[in-house]
């Protein structure tokens, strides 16, 4: 017993011969919050601690109760998500797409009740073209700072003077080879084609998506990533025709087929490679000594998105260097802003496959916005598909 | 009198009129946009742009390989479902006894209460190479590829539609008269000579339904050859998903699909035909 027993509201020993009583169900949980004083500290806690509340934050207003976020598989942090909800009281709804194009043909569509959504670089011109997405008031989004964005992957979000999108992560892409299957160490987009044809028969995944797909043929055949010459184009659908006996699948998710060990090589973005490789030391990823592609994706505003309050209050949630740290802890791709790639651990920070050198750089393109819409890149990945 | 028929035939009219409204509103309509949208022309960067042109339906047979792969899969697989489930709706009709019946309807039909989506997705890691091939080389045969090819869309469609194909056998063969099948003994018959002439035959109406639903639902198929098919077995419905969604080609699409109905309705009425040939009563059918 202690000297200062006389102030408590309660020794520890009547405490605790209430609280057996309380156990045995002698006396009732009322009482025993009563009497041992614990009743009264709730409630005192309760008002003194704000963050205790539950219910909407004050500081964010009425954001309404939903959210709708178009974006991509395995992009985002669940815990970002979540502690979003707890702030501001709003539900996310999460859409998973597997390709620009589908994005753009539901937006075309027209009535897709997007809040947000993570277009790629070269659709943006083409949605503000087309009015489907709406200039963004960066005086909503303070925490956007273009000055720690490199210019070379923001650029894009500016078009005609006006600022549509502001950049999430960049990456590129390559393809991923399972070494312990194919031990001649393809360099360019013609290995991975003759590879395909030869000794990983059967083995090998493409993209469903004519972006990627169509820009690996004519990169193996020596022609720019985003060429829309029909010349080029011809020769790199009979590229694709003759590959596809020797494909094991032509899908946008290639990492199940990759983990099982039925695909040996894959086109492969380069934050997938990360988490393959993190798991699968094998598995190696290559920078097409040929070309390949560079990106950037953003968050954009539809045009008549209902929740717009909503969504300015997220985007600015997710620009938060922290919160994109943490985002890409679980996805992998670098974040644009230099902030967060302060923040993030060296493993990600320094990974040779999220930052390659500069040199290994040099022959990737940006999509190009004409990629997106010409009708005969449409039509070859069509056939391709149907051959 | 007439004023009687009058209202008769207005309380007829309001009766039909909301179903009616549904029918033209729901389906009628919808066709009618899809038929003038195959007639015009893809708008530069995707969509439908007004026009009057042949061209789509001159464009068909680049799906060729797609129109093949569902003319020859699908009917396969209804004739593969039809061989799986006959015995087992026999069994359940005329087999078991009263009191298991329920229950192991319930449990044939469990499944269907799960999406089609996730069951098939089950069947890419049954199949794929961490399943039964790794099942195979433990026995000793090595390099089976079961997954991305046709057979194994063939099995997905097979377990997919096995509860569809199941049910309307199992109403036609409950109803059987056993007494027939008594009296075909009595005379002589051995049972499958039983079976041949008097069941089988009794239980067309069955079979054809089971067919028909099975057969129309598999030539819009998209997601049983999309997943276990991983884009190498193209069917009519992922060409189709493909223009609306990837090539953004819906003059196309519309073109692909009137064709589609057009297919399904000559197959569909020669089906019938060819089934329901040499039957007196149109109360046969459970159509």
């Amino acid at each position: 017993m202690s000297k200062s027993d006389g102030d408590k509201p309660i020794t520890a020993k009547k405490f605790m011969q209430y609280f057996k009583s309380y156990q045995k169900g002698s006396i009732t949980r009322r009482h025993f919050l009563g009497v041992t004083g614990l009743g009264t500290a709730m409630a005192v806690m309760g008002a003194a601690v704000p963050s205790l509340w539950s219910g909407r934050a004050q500081a964010f207003g009425d954001l309404g109760d939903r959210l709708v976020f178009s974006t991509w598989p395995n992009y985002q942090n669940q815990v970002n998500l979540d502690e979003f909800t707890e702030l501001t009281g709003v539900n996310i709804q999460v859409n998973a797409f597997g390709s620009n194009e589908e994005m753009l043909a539901k937006l075309q569509a027209g009535g897709t009740g997007w809040d947000v959504f993570v277009p790629t670089n070269y659709t943006i011109s083409n949605y503000v073209e087309l009015d489907l997405i709406q200039a963004l008031d960066l005086s909503r989004i303070p925490n956007y700072d273009a000055a720690a964005n490199n210019p070379k992957f923001a650029g894009p979000a500016m078009v005609n003077g006006k600022v549509y999108c502001v950049p999430k992560n960049w990456g590129t892409t390559g393809f991923i080879v399972n070494t312990d299957e194919i031990k001649s160490q393809p360099k360019s987009w013609k290995d991975f084609f003759d590879v395909t044809m030869g000794k990983g028969s059967g083995h090998t995944i493409l993209h469903d998506y004519q972006l990627t797909t169509i820009g690996a043929a004519l990169c193996a055949l020596g022609y720019s990533f985003n060429s829309i010459n029909p010349d080029e184009l011809a020769k790199a659908e009979k590229l694709l025709i003759e590959s596809k006996p020797h494909l094991f699948a032509i899908t946008s998710d290639y990492q199940p087929g990759m983990r099982s060990g039925d695909a040996w090589m894959s086109i492969c973005w380069n934050g997938d490679a990360t988490q393959l490789h993190r798991d699968l030391p094998e598995m190696e990823y290559v920078i097409g000594t040929d070309g390949g592609e560079i990106w950037t994706d953003f968050y954009a505003i539809p045009k008549d998105a209902p929740h717009l309050d909503a969504a300015y209050a997220f985007i600015n949630f997710m620009q938060d260097p922290y919160v994109q740290a943490r985002d890409a802890e679980a996805h992998g791709y670098a974040p644009t802003d230099a902030r967060a790639l302060a923040m993030q651990p060296d493993s990600l920070a320094t990974d040779p496959i999220l930052h390659p050198a500069e040199n290994l750089m040099n022959g990737l393109e940006f999509g190009a916005a004409q990629t997106l819409t010409d009708p005969i890149r449409a039509e070859v990945m069509a056939r391709f598909k149907s051959a | 009198m007439s004023a009687d028929k009058g209202t008769n035939r207005w309380l007829t009219a309001a009766l039909l009129a909301p179903t009616s409204m549904w029918f033209l509103v729901m389906l009628i309509f919808p066709l009618i946009v899809i038929l003038v949208f195959s007639f015009g022309e893809r708008a530069a960067v995707g969509g439908y742009a007004a026009g009057f042109t042949l061209e789509q339906y001159a464009n068909l047979p680049s799906r060729l390989k797609a129109f093949q792969n569902t003319m020859i899969i699908a009917p396969a697989g209804t004739l593969l479902c039809l061989l799986v489930a006959y015995p087992l709706a026999y069994y359940l009709a005329l087999r078991v006894r009263s009191r298991y019946k329920l229950l192991l309807l319930v449990l044939v039909i469990v499944p269907f209460w799960t999406s089609l989506l996730v069951r098939t997705y089950a069947w890419i890691f049954i199949l794929g190479g961490r399943g039964i091939p790794a099942l195979l080389e433990w026995v000793g045969i090595e390099g089976v590829r079961l997954i991305n090819t046709p057979g194994a869309v063939l099995i997905g469609i097979v377990y997919g539609y096995l509860p569809l194909m199941v049910f309307p056998i199992f109403v036609s063969l409950e109803k059987l008269d056993k007494s027939l099948l008594e009296a075909s003994s009595d005379l002589g018959a051995s049972p499958l000579k039983t079976f041949l002439q008097v069941t089988l035959p009794l239980s067309m109406p069955g079979i054809a339904t089971g067919c028909m639903l099975v057969f129309i639902l598999l030539m819009g198929e998209f997601l049983i050859p999309a997943f276990l098919g991983g884009g190498k077995v193209f069917f009519i419905g992922n060409a189709l998903v493909d223009l609306f969604l990837q090539s953004r080609n819906w003059p196309f699409g519309a073109a692909v699909s009137v064709t589609l109905v057009v297919i399904m309705l000559i197959t569909v009425s020669l089906y019938m035909r060819l089934m329901m040939r040499g039957k007196t009563g149109r109360d046969e059918s459970l159509m």
